[in-house]
């Protein structure tokens, strides 16, 4: 018998190979049969047995969830199609490196006509895998080392431990992930991390100490992530000069949040935040986008506990209101930002090709020439008062700011800016940056 | 320090920053703070005391009390007399070259005698670290920050108390040493009213008489911080005040100076830190 891989659909010839019309003379030589052809098309077959080649360390409970719907099939079409499934299935749960799916006539002493065999040679990833790669964020950029235990019980769990040293933070962290075994999307994660941040802007250095765990479930349709983090931040002065008003936030805190809101747990730290960010192109004529973008965001404090420095908003800088230093907007304490409870920040941006399209078809197109008017607000409300009021406070001393640069797109991701701005409706303590500004980063205003 | 700041004068609203009286405050960190407030006292400057669960992380170098004054935050003794040195204010200038030695060493003395005992008190005395320091130096912060920074303080004082090889001392030990000091302390002090009594200019109406006046140092700051505390703070057992109440003169001292300094100001100031009716309890 011989062996079918299940690559082509075309139904192969009943009898043996045509040798078309031949004359009478032609003798009939004795040739070996090649293959048992059959049309398999609508056959009804019977998967007898499933075979894996390859496995490890992998437990077998996990492997039998996956393939079990491979011995419901009752026809070659479907025989492969559910293989295929199979695969993908195998192949998703992160701990093959490659799934090959072979389908095979049943031998041995109890196959059955239509019998088949399904084997899945599979190759486990290594027990561990390092990777390393550069990170960039808002101006800021980090190397990253992980490491990585793929499959470690033989049941897909996974372990990770990740450092990360960037121009901003350092961190490292371990999760442990662990899926149902037969029900991969219903998983649970266990994370501790450690991150050290400094922010020059607010004279403020940051240690977090945390450790999280996450549930994800499917229901219905839609997939639900369940959440808890605790945190332990410390707060203290970068330097000997920083601003008593940043001296006073130094010391301990406790944040344990469920999701998004903060406080309900335990801890002492309790607040609501919401963040949003809109934002809308429009091809015009001459290959130019002109684009609106919109952020804005409050922080609603539960209790009587004021808001700590390192939950609050900050505005201004190459990513947000161009013509500003970084986070050198709002309310601030001898030259160290404080940051606020609400904010809202606006831009208008036109891009153009580059003059003259140099380079056009190639690099130049990377580039684009930029247009923008930016504006924002950042300040903290008195939350006794009406929306009325709220709105009123935020409207009032806009910052805004105007100008042109080259932009250039890394990728899909990243973007490299490089401006000449005009900052107006300057605050007294905001710390501006007109002229030549350049940005690095991902999420721009 | 440069001239200009030397030359600003000292401001209405001064403030020295402390942990939380009531629940939060340990012994040493008590004494310390007193010692600073009776400084300030004797050179007359005002300063209003303030109470932050984050004082300990707040402070430069980390230890308490502190003193933020126009925009300048300095902490602990030796850099504060400096500090209000620079302003103009001293009390140790009528000494001469030795006198100042003498004081310097004095002070070193309490400092690693008296303080450092406080501290093995505080931190390696397993009953007294169980039934009072864990329960009040994390008190502000919710479970399980209260556990972990109390322990993560503990680790650091014993580790530097093997540093300073104090880690093998038993109690017994300790409260020798403790004796040993006040007995020094005592000799030095005499029948004397302070333990520098140079003679400064000025009168002073004392006794219906005019007197020449004699003004403590800092080092009569220093002692009364912490001997002042002692006696009245109540620990798990009486050993540690007993060994200062042998000797009287330095209760008498002690008296002294809370009389001259503290009693009769405001309740927000240091005096309700020290009123000596009752033996009151500054931790439990």
């Amino acid at each position: 018998m011989g062996t079918v891989h299940a690559r082509s659909l075309e139904p192969l010839p009943m009898s043996g190979p045509d040798f078309g019309a031949l004359g009478e003379e032609a003798e009939l030589v004795e040739v070996e049969p090649e293959a048992k052809q059959e049309i398999l098309e609508n056959k009804d077959v019977v998967v007898q047995h499933v075979h894996f080649d390859g496995l490890g360390r992998t437990k077998d409970d996990i492997i039998m969830y996956e393939i079990c719907d491979v011995f419901k099939a009752k026809n070659l079409i479907d025989v492969m199609k559910k293989s295929h499934e199979a695969r993908e299935k195998l192949l998703r749960l992160g701990i093959f490196r490659q799934v090959e799916v072979l389908i095979d006539t049943c031998q041995g002493d109890d196959a059955l006509p239509n019998g088949l065999d399904v084997t899945f040679e599979v190759t486990e990833l290594r027990r561990l895998t390092g990777s390393y790669n550069t990170m960039v964020g808002n101006n800021e950029g980090s190397m990253v080392l992980g490491l990585k235990f793929p499959n470690l019980f033989g049941r897909a769990e996974k372990v990770t431990f990740q450092f990360s040293y960037g121009t901003k933070e350092t961190s490292y962290g371990l999760s442990f992930f662990k899926p149902q075994p037969g029900n991969f999307e219903r998983n649970f994660s266990v994370n501790l991390y450690k991150v050290t941040g400094q922010f020059p802007w607010s004279s403020l250095r940051e240690t977090d100490r945390g450790v999280s765990t996450e549930f994800n479930f499917p229901i219905w349709k839609t997939n639900h992530t369940l959440k808890w983090e605790g945190v332990w931040r410390e707060l203290g002065c970068l330097a000997r000069t920083a601003s008593f008003s940043v001296r006073e936030e130094s010391g301990h805190s406790l944040k344990s949040s469920l999701s998004e809101l903060a406080g309900y747990t335990g801890g002492d730290v309790s607040f609501l935040k919401e963040d949003f960010e809109f934002q809308l192109n429009k091809q015009l004529l001459w290959d130019s986008v002109f684009s609106a973008s919109l952020w804005g965001g409050m922080l609603v404090p539960i209790g009587d506990k004021p808001s700590s420095i390192a939950d609050r908003f900050y505005l201004g800088g190459p990513t947000s209101v161009r013509g500003f230093s970084m986070y050198s907007i709002g309310p601030q304490s001898e030259g160290d930002y404080l940051g606020g409870e609400a904010y809202w920040a606006g831009g208008l941006h036109l891009y153009t090709p580059l003059p003259f399209r140099p380079g056009r078809g190639g690099f130049g197109d990377l580039f684009r020439t930029h247009f923008f008017l930016n504006a924002g607000n950042l300040c903290n409300l008195n939350y006794g008062d009406g929306p009325r009021a709220h709105l009123r406070k935020l409207a009032e001393y806009i910052r805004w700011s105007y100008g042109a640069g080259i932009v250039l797109r890394l990728g899909n991701i990243a973007r490299l800016e490089l401006n000449y701005c005009f900052p107006m409706g300057v605050q007294s303590g905001d710390r501006i940056c007109d002229g030549v500004q350049f940005g690095a980063g991902i999420r721009f205003l | 320090m440069c001239k200009a700041l030397a030359a600003e004068p000292w401001p209405e609203n001064a403030a020295l920053y402390q942990q939380l009286k009531d629940e939060q405050i340990l012994l040493s960190d008590n004494a310390s703070s007193l010692a600073v407030q009776a400084f300030l006292q004797m050179c007359n400057l005002p300063v209003r005391v303030v109470c932050r669960a984050n004082a300990e992380y707040m402070s430069p170098s980390g230890k308490v009390p502190f003193i933020h004054v126009g925009n300048q935050v300095v902490s602990e003794l030796g850099p504060i007399v400096q500090f209000v040195k620079a302003k103009g204010h001293s009390l140790s200038d009528g000494l001469d070259e030795v006198q100042k030695a003498e004081m310097k060493a004095y002070m070193e003395l309490v400092n690693n005698m008296l303080l450092t005992a406080e501290l093995y008190l505080q931190w390696c005395d397993d009953v007294t670290v169980e039934e009072i320091t864990h329960l009040r130096y994390g008190s502000p912060y919710p479970w399980p920050l209260n556990r972990i920074l109390s322990y993560q303080k503990q680790w650091e004082i014993r580790r530097k108390m093997k540093a300073i090889g104090w880690a093998g001392k038993s109690l017994e030990q300790v409260l020798e040493d403790v004796d040993q000091c006040c007995q020094a302390l005592s000799q030095r002090l005499g029948t004397q009213p302070y333990f520098f009594n140079k003679q400064c200019k000025g009168l002073t109406f004392q006794y219906r008489r005019l007197v020449p006046k004699i003004r403590p140092t800092e080092l009569d700051a220093l002692v009364f911080g912490h001997l002042f505390t002692i006696l009245t703070t109540q620990l798990t057992s009486d050993e540690l005040s007993e060994k200062v109440k042998n000797y009287s003169n330095l209760i008498a001292f002690c008296r002294r100076i809370e009389q001259q300094y503290f009693e009769g100001h405001d309740k927000d100031s240091s005096s309700s830190a020290t009123s000596r009716s009752a033996k009151r309890s500054l931790l439990r």
